[in-house]
């Protein structure tokens, strides 16, 4: 469907859009309450579009068995009304006239209007704005049961309950439609969570003693010594081969607070205990391991790790 | 534009139930028989023989055109209008099944109160195609202010204009003689209903008994016509 620009007072209130039905069964739109209404006086085809408005009254003296035999009658329908009523789940409320229900069963019974409408479009404003959770699960229902043969746009000024039952969210302002991927972001978290799960495998560090492979959590590791072309993964003051190059490994652990702080070293900054100046040019970091043990620091790496630490 | 009776009468039931538990509405069913039975214990219906024109006239009013017009305004107040306009009941459609059920209430009710007014008419034809012109007619006006009213209390006054031109204008022949522009108030269906009703059972010619009924017959006409395609054109815009 096409809808057509609306200038007010020189302001563009609604831009010129076209909606794609065909592909999504049923869509929202998020908007406010003038464009609702510039969107619905747009949609005046009757033999197109069942508009149902949120104004929407209804027959107050008839009961719901009533109500409901007059509109299948007057649609010229053949469903047998008892079975409507079930399916309505209004069995308790056949006999109740239609200004004695809760405002809420009242909303959900004037809402069942759009269950009879022939029109290939339903346009509902506001659906679920009056309904409490029961009627909202099962006009939703009657929503997806519908949204098989017809196409629903529901207009409304709450992503929730756009959200309710929308294949497709937009947004509507005077910039435009925007389409609101909700589905496809939740989808991109999922796929951001197994990337962190693939890393934290990753991560490990696989060393070897006596032909055993040793795996470390990275925070475990007090630091790492190239030392003769072996590299030398120190836990609590043992030392383990890792087949990785120290480059290898910086990149791995650059998340979990190592920092490269010399040619051959990386080490484990929480395990940093004191950063010791021998002479002006020659410095040395102390780790809070249990045996003493000190790594070298470049003169070169002093002024990154004096940011890194915030000193 | 088709017409489906299996519609139309869906729409006749369900205005009847929604009439029928709105007291306020249908405590008017009353009105005409107990016009009818006041009039004929002040004794007016030997001495004056028009006298049962006002019963008929002031209960066309009350009854028929204010039922229609609530029934339409009711319907407009809620938007229940505007939603089934958008079945495929059609405009006709509504408008047949409200109209016949106000038919037929106007119908039954004004035959009660004329039994119980002992009216007995010269000319029984004439007689009944004058009520049943005359209830069509105020069906139609009705109409019209329903249709020029957005809640039921809209309509509730917009009657009162109606009862103004339409009951009173039999009483304007008592100004004919100061003021001759009321000679206009005599062409008034009303006023014509009041001559058909007091023809006296001597010498009365076709003639005497042709003119009201082609007054009212013209009235009937217009007034239906203008009633469908205001209805029409009204609910277009809605």
């Amino acid at each position: 469907m096409q809808f057509q620009p609306i200038y007010s007072n020189g302001k563009l209130l609604l831009p010129k859009f076209e909606l794609n039905m065909a592909s999504n069964p049923s869509m929202g739109i998020i908007t406010d309450l003038k464009r609702k209404q510039l969107l619905m006086n747009q949609l005046e085809d009757h033999s197109q579009y069942y508009v149902f408005r949120a104004g929407q009254n209804e027959y107050m003296r008839l009961t719901v068995e009533e109500l409901i035999t007059f509109l299948v009658k007057v649609t010229e329908g053949n469903d047998r009304v008892a079975l409507l009523i079930d399916y309505f789940a209004l069995k308790d409320e056949r006999k109740v006239k239609i200004k004695d229900l809760s405002s809420s069963k009242r909303m959900y019974v004037t809402l069942l209007r759009v269950f009879f409408a022939h029109q290939p479009t339903l346009v509902l404003e506001e659906p679920y704005f009056y309904l409490e959770e029961e009627d909202r699960r099962h006009f939703k229902m009657i929503l997806d049961d519908l949204s098989k043969e017809k196409q629903i746009l529901i207009l409304t000024s709450n992503l929730e309950d756009a959200m309710i039952s929308c294949d497709a969210i937009y947004r509507l302002n005077e910039s435009g439609l925007h389409p609101l991927d909700i589905r496809d972001s939740e989808e991109d978290k999922q796929e951001a969570q197994k990337q962190d799960e693939a890393n934290i495998t990753l991560q490990k560090i696989s060393t070897k003693r006596n032909d055993k492979v040793i795996l470390f959590d990275p925070p475990e590791v007090d630091y790492i010594e190239s030392m003769d072309g072996s590299i030398l993964v120190h836990v609590g003051g043992e030392n383990y081969v890792c087949a990785l190059t120290l480059t290898e490994l910086e990149q791995r652990l650059l998340n979990f607070g190592f920092f490269r702080c010399h040619r051959s070293y990386i080490v484990n900054l929480q395990k940093v205990r004191e950063i010791i100046t021998w002479t002006k040019n020659s410095y040395s970091l102390r780790l809070n391991t249990g045996k003493d043990a000190v790594v070298p620091l470049s003169r070169s790496k002093l002024q990154e790790l004096k940011v890194l630490l915030n000193i | 534009m088709s017409i489906s009776l299996k519609r139309a009468r869906a729409i006749f039931v369900k205005d009847y139930k929604e009439f029928s538990r709105n007291y306020a509405l249908s405590i008017m069913l009353i009105f005409p028989i107990i016009l009818a039975l006041l009039l004929r214990a002040a004794g007016a219906a030997s001495t004056l023989p028009g006298s049962f024109a006002t019963v008929l006239n002031l209960s066309f009013v009350f009854l028929t055109c204010f039922a229609q017009a609530c029934l339409i305004a009711e319907e407009k107040e809620r938007n229940t209008l505007r939603s089934l306009m958008m079945t495929p009941a059609t405009t006709l459609d509504v408008l047949i099944g409200k109209s016949t059920l106000v038919f037929v209430m106007s119908a039954v009710v004004l035959a009660i109160s004329t039994y119980l007014f002992g009216y007995e008419p010269e000319s029984i034809w004439a007689f009944v195609a004058a009520i049943l012109l005359s209830i069509i007619l105020y069906t139609a006006v009705g109409t019209i202010c329903g249709l020029f009213s957005k809640t039921l209390l809209d309509a509730s006054l917009s009657i009162i204009p109606v009862t103004i031109v339409f009951s009173g204008a039999p009483w304007g022949a008592f100004l004919v003689d100061d003021y001759p522009i009321f000679k206009v108030l005599d062409y008034v269906p009303s006023s014509q209903l009041v001559h058909l009703l007091s023809i006296q059972s001597a010498g009365f010619t076709i003639g005497d008994l042709l003119k009201p009924l082609l007054i009212i017959l013209a009235w009937t006409v217009v007034l239906t016509m203008v009633s469908v395609v205001l209805y029409q054109r009204r609910l277009k815009d809605e």
